[in-house]
């Protein structure tokens, strides 16, 4: 919303010390965001009243003229000019070297320079109005018009920025911070915030009351719940011109855009005190007389630009006896919209309840702006107080006009909000002791009414602050505090109980595991989207119809809510895949699939939620990179401090390599998967060139363990025998068996390599082994070591057919 | 016979001197003093001298003895002080062979930073499940019926509940502050926690909006705390992520939940609070809102607003990361984009 100084001066007196910047921070810290801040003078810079002394054939061009012109200095200047209506002894508006300016009204903004055009040496530029920013106030009829300010009161030399009023400051405010308050949606009520801010009074608003004993103006109001107050005034002896330069510049400085004087009256209200008014040509209102009911199902409304509306029975709209003349509250109709033969108009104020103007507004792709103050809950008094501003103008700027008929319904007013606030309470919220007489000033300076006894503010809120905005004492709290600045409060440090220190096991937990994973194991962390491309989800197999589905998704195929970070996983390898050949990424986070789950009430049902730990290496090796991902999984319990994780080779995932899977185990249950990603998988994920193992575990149920888990065992006093042994096995025998025959005859077994290829013959494989060995009580001897050797491979020769492999 | 020894020591010492190797000391050693050596020979066959002889050739031998072992001694101090593990020289310019290159998110880093300072005042660590209700996600927070939050235009809706209302309407969580009701549900007052996660509006993405998001949200309820030990919070947060004390102030912001409401403002980095591009030009950037909890939502969570009140504070990951390392795409968090994710060390 645009504040425009001026206008705000009208209603205050602004401290003489205070500059804009000042007000624009004071109205941030206090009331609403001041997003920026616009001298609106700055676009009339150097552009002022000239007089044309003589017009003169220019040589060169036949469409140019030579002016001389006098521009309030010792000698005329020479400016060329192609305006179509030139003529001597005009007062025109120049632009002065310096002035910058639409060239032709188009384009980017041009600095004008001392030049000459066609050989002719011009002193600036006579304008037309689309060219500096005057279009509103002077209406061109052709594009070679040049304004011609003969006949408005203004002197050679004279600034056009005080000719057309336009010596102003606007601020401009953020509207997300006037959400909630309805009556700062108009200058009035931005004055009334300044006045308290300063502590300076605020001026009443000009007002013609209405005389009630007027012949009555029909209106039924038929839906109450919909419409709390209508007035329709009757106004004639009125007819189509266009507003003096004060009410332009109020209006292009509030943001709105002049267009006749009647329904500037209408826009001008809306600014100045947030009331929407709109003006009908009564001519059109057939029967004389105004509805305002809910629509009939399929209704139409024809409106300004031609286009149709298709009402529907929620809709609230002004009907004549004949049929929709607007949308209330939020789009006139084509009916009964002022023209220029219009000679008198039907006023309507009224007040249209939020939730109405919300539903029906909804259509539309950009919000009027009646809509907007509406939907902002505005009370029923503001009716009278645009009412009367609104009556007023037509006084002052049709000053034969007839205030012929009146009518007015108003089923439910708005009750202002009674609150008591005990000093105790503000106290210690507000963490310091403000004495009375400020908190009362404070209250009284933003129209609360306030009377104190036993310690206690027994406030009435402000009408125009009753629609919701206040309504318990914390609300009051709120505006003491603000006014008298969040910043005089002081922070104050907050307590500390040593009671118990903070120890949360499965939050360490889950830290311990991402660093396990980036720090020791060289994982990158990825985040992917709950929402997965349903191509990744039908590449894994997942049956969708278990997963939970949005609404109203970002893209059709993004629909399905993840039930497993597998394809989310995919998606990313396949992007990264166009950087890199060879990495590792994780994460951990949450899938849903439907069930039910009861997270803080009975009646709460959500889905069920698992939090999921996935991980994935790329690279060449396929061999390798499973048995990395084996090891990360292997050690993850000893390096995190929870639960170990065993494996079992049983059942195999959709999109698992048919040789090469595992199922991970927690205390004999199944809770995730460690494979290889089968070709069909990869060739669907288009992914290429690469291998990739993928690991996923449901991680809601490791077990973190209260505290580090490390053992200590005294250092062996005898040194251990460390000896490597090569045996030669049938392919098919598995490491676990060679482990299990042999295991308790040494004192450490330790797998080293498994080798297939020269010089082993086909079917077999060749494992390397180390054993440590020793001795309780003395240091072994060769004798003895090759002894336990020779029985090892004895053993294994027994059990599976093991040789020794020769060197 | 003493010239045969002095010839013996100048001998022994040049060739001491012309070892290169120290392998070649031992070798040398035993040529000079060893069993076979001239010296030894002549102090074993010494029988046939006079005493006297026997006693200047004694000395002599011992003498030649000593300063062989001396100069051994030297030269093999001097040969492993020449030494080197390298047998050619070493380019010193290559650089160092990298560490392993995994790292964490850095929205996560940002998070466990932020955990350990509020660790250090006591806060624990709670979070929500992604899916939620309309009850708890609007209902419970003072969001009027018809706030346009609740729509589906903002909201992500799960299908099949987007007609439904409270409890039986579940969405993806807009904000994080519905689950600070489940918490004082849970738990009671007191409490003082954060709460980090993600959130989700349907929404146009662009540079600076995204419809995945991070925010981190801390709260504290207490009995007779004034609104202005929220200042303390947000120094905290703040002090932990610029590595210094940097100054804020506090203004009039408007959210259901809250009653007062403020904004939280924090100096310009870039220009210092002097005003630059960055800042809009007025020396101020909005980081966070905050604000004592609306006494509907403590009823909610069934606690008395007449004995607790409290104060959130609720802060953007994603753009406090932005401000940390000057990044100028919210998107890139979730493109899983390892070019972007290994920056971040």
């Amino acid at each position: 919303m645009k504040v425009s100084l001026n206008w705000i001066k009208k209603y205050i007196d602004l401290p003489k010390d205070k500059t804009p910047k000042d007000i624009a921070y004071d109205l941030t810290l206090r009331t609403v965001e001041v997003e920026s801040i616009e001298d609106t003078s700055l676009k009339y810079d150097k552009i002022i009243v000239g007089k044309i002394l003589e017009v003169k054939k220019h040589p060169n061009a036949d469409t140019l003229r030579i002016c001389i012109t006098d521009i309030g200095r010792e000698n005329p200047v020479q400016i060329v000019c192609g305006g179509s209506n030139l003529y001597e002894g005009e007062l025109v508006v120049v632009c002065l070297p310096g002035a910058k300016v639409y060239w032709h009204g188009e384009g980017e903004l041009v600095e004008i320079k001392e030049t000459k055009m066609r050989g002719e040496s011009s002193y600036g530029m006579i304008c037309a109005s689309s060219e500096v920013f005057l279009d509103s106030f002077f209406p061109a009829k052709d594009e070679s018009e040049i304004v011609d300010l003969t006949n408005i009161d203004c002197h050679v030399g004279d600034k056009i920025s005080d000719i057309v009023c336009m010596n102003d400051t606007v601020l401009e405010i953020d509207n997300k911070s006037l959400t909630n308050r309805p009556d700062l949606w108009g200058h009035y009520g931005i004055a009334r915030e300044l006045s308290a801010i300063y502590d300076t009074p605020l001026k009443p608003l000009p007002k013609l009351e209405i005389d009630k004993s007027l012949p009555k103006y029909d209106i039924k109001v038929e839906d109450e719940s919909k419409c709390k107050r209508y007035v329709g005034v009757e106004i004639s002896n009125v007819y189509v011109k266009e507003s003096p330069m004060w009410l332009k510049a109020a209006l292009i400085n509030g943001g709105m855009r002049p267009i006749n004087t009647l329904v500037d009256i209408t826009n001008y209200v809306m600014l100045a005190v947030g009331q929407p008014t709109h003006a009908f040509d009564s001519t059109h209102v057939s029967g004389n007389k105004i509805i305002v009911r809910n629509a009939y199902k399929d209704e139409e409304l024809l409106l300004l630009d031609n286009t149709k509306v298709i009402l529907t029975e929620d809709d609230l709209i002004i009907s004549d006896e004949e049929g929709p003349l607007a949308l209330a509250g939020i789009r006139g109709g084509k009916k009964d919209s002022i023209l220029d033969t219009t000679t008198s108009v039907v006023l309507e104020v009224a007040n249209f309840t939020a939730s109405t103007i919300r539903k029906s507004g909804k259509r539309f792709e950009e919000k009027t702006d009646a809509g907007i103050r509406y939907e902002k809950n505005l009370d029923t008094e503001k009716v009278t107080e645009g009412l009367n501003l609104a009556l007023s103008l037509f006084k002052e700027l049709y000053p034969d006009s007839k205030i012929v008929a009146y009518g007015e319904e108003y089923p439910s007013a708005t009750e202002r909000a009674k609150i008591d606030v005990s000093k105790e309470f503000l106290n210690v919220r507000l963490g310091k002791e403000i004495p009375e007489e400020t908190v009362t000033k404070v209250l009284k300076n933003l129209g609360y009414d306030v009377t104190v006894s036993d310690g206690v503010y027994h406030t009435i809120a402000p009408i125009w602050r009753s629609t919701g905005d206040v309504s318990i004492k914390d609300d009051v709290m709120g505006d003491i505090a603000r006014l008298l600045s969040f910043e005089s409060f002081e922070a104050k440090p907050l307590t500390i109980k040593f009671e118990h220190a903070v120890h949360q096991d499965n939050v360490l937990l889950e830290r311990r595991i991402r660093e396990y994973l980036a720090n020791r194991c060289g994982f990158n962390e990825i985040f992917t989207y709950p929402w997965i491309d349903i191509k990744y989800i039908n590449a894994i197999g997942i049956d969708t119809s278990k997963c939970v589905s949005l609404a109203t998704p970002p893209a059709p195929e993004l629909k399905v809510l993840r039930s497993s970070l597998i394809p989310g996983m995919l998606e990313a390898i396949s992007k990264n895949l166009r950087y890199f050949n060879e990495f590792k990424m994780f994460e951990m986070t949450e899938v849903y699939e439907k069930g039910e789950y009861h997270e803080s009430t009975e009646e709460e049902t959500l889905p069920i939620h698992k939090k999921y730990l996935t991980g994935a290496l790329v690279g060449k090796d396929a061999k390798e990179l499973f048995y990395i991902a084996k090891g990360v999984i292997e050690n993850i319990g000893k390096y995190t401090h929870m639960e170990s994780l065993g494996f079992i080779h049983e059942e195999k995932p959709s999109w698992a390599d048919k040789n090469a899977y595992l199922n991970i185990t927690l205390n004999n249950e199944k809770i995730g998967e460690l494979g290889l990603l089968s070709v069909k998988v990869m060739n669907e994920a288009k992914i290429k060139r690469v291998n990739v193992a993928i690991f996923e575990i449901n991680s809601s149920k490791f077990i973190p363990f209260p505290s580090r888990t490390n053992t200590y065992k005294s250092l062996p006093i005898l040194p251990l025998v460390e000896k490597d042994l090569s045996i030669i096995v049938d392919e098919s025998i598995t490491w676990e068996s060679i482990s299990k025959y042999i295991k308790s005859k040494v004192s450490e077994l330790i797998f080293v390599e498994e080798y297939k290829g020269e010089k082993i013959p086909i079917g077999k494989k060749s494992i390397t082994l180390k054993v440590k060995l020793k001795s309780e009580d003395k240091t072994l001897t060769m004798e003895e070591i090759n002894k336990v050797m020779e029985s090892l491979v004895k053993t294994l020769n027994k059990m599976c057919g093991a040789i020794l492999r020769e060197e | 016979m003493l010239e045969k020894l002095e010839s013996i020591k100048e001998e022994g010492l040049k060739k001491i001197s012309e070892i290169t190797k120290t392998e070649e000391l031992d070798i040398v050693r035993k040529e000079l003093t060893g069993k076979n050596s001239e010296l030894v020979f002549i102090m074993t066959n010494m029988s046939s001298l006079s005493v006297e002889e026997k006693k200047s050739v004694g000395m002599k031998t011992t003498e030649i003895k000593a300063s062989f072992e001396n100069a051994l001694k030297e030269k093999e101090e001097k040969l492993i002080d020449s030494m080197s593990v390298l047998d050619t020289p070493l380019d010193t310019t290559i650089p160092g062979s990298s560490v392993q290159t995994g790292s964490l998110h850095p929205i996560t880093q940002m998070c466990y930073d932020l955990n350990d300072a509020f660790a250090s005042l006591g806060f624990e660590v709670y979070s929500e499940n992604d899916i939620s209700s309309e009850k708890f996600a609007f209902d419970n927070l003072n969001f009027a019926p018809d706030h346009p939050a609740r729509q589906s235009m903002d909201t992500f809706w799960l299908q099949g509940t987007e007609e439904k209302s409270g409890t039986e309407r579940l969405c993806l969580r807009p904000h994080l502050t519905g689950g600070s009701v489940r918490y004082l549900m849970a738990h009671g007052a007191p409490a003082r926690f954060v709460y980090p996660g993600r959130v989700y509006r349907n929404e146009t993405t662009d540079a600076r909006h995204e419809r995945a998001f991070f925010q981190y949200e801390a709260l504290i309820v207490d009995k007779d705390i004034s609104f202005s030990s929220g200042m303390v919070m947000i120094q905290t947060i703040l002090e932990k992520v610029f590595g210094r004390k940097i100054n804020v102030r506090m203004r009039e912001g408007f959210f259901p939940f809250t009653e007062p409401g403020y904004e939280i403002d924090m100096e310009c980095l870039v220009c210092g609070g002097k005003g630059c591009k960055v800042c809009n030009h007025n020396g101020w950037i909005e980081v966070m809102p905050g604000g004592v909890i609306h006494p509907n939502v403590l009823k909610s969570a069934g606690l008395d607003p007449e004995i607790w009140t409290g104060f959130y504070i609720n802060i953007g990951l994603d753009r406090l990361v932005m401000m940390r390392y000057g990044v100028d795409d919210v998107r890139l968090f979730h493109s899983t984009d390892l070019r972007f994710l290994k920056e971040f060390k």
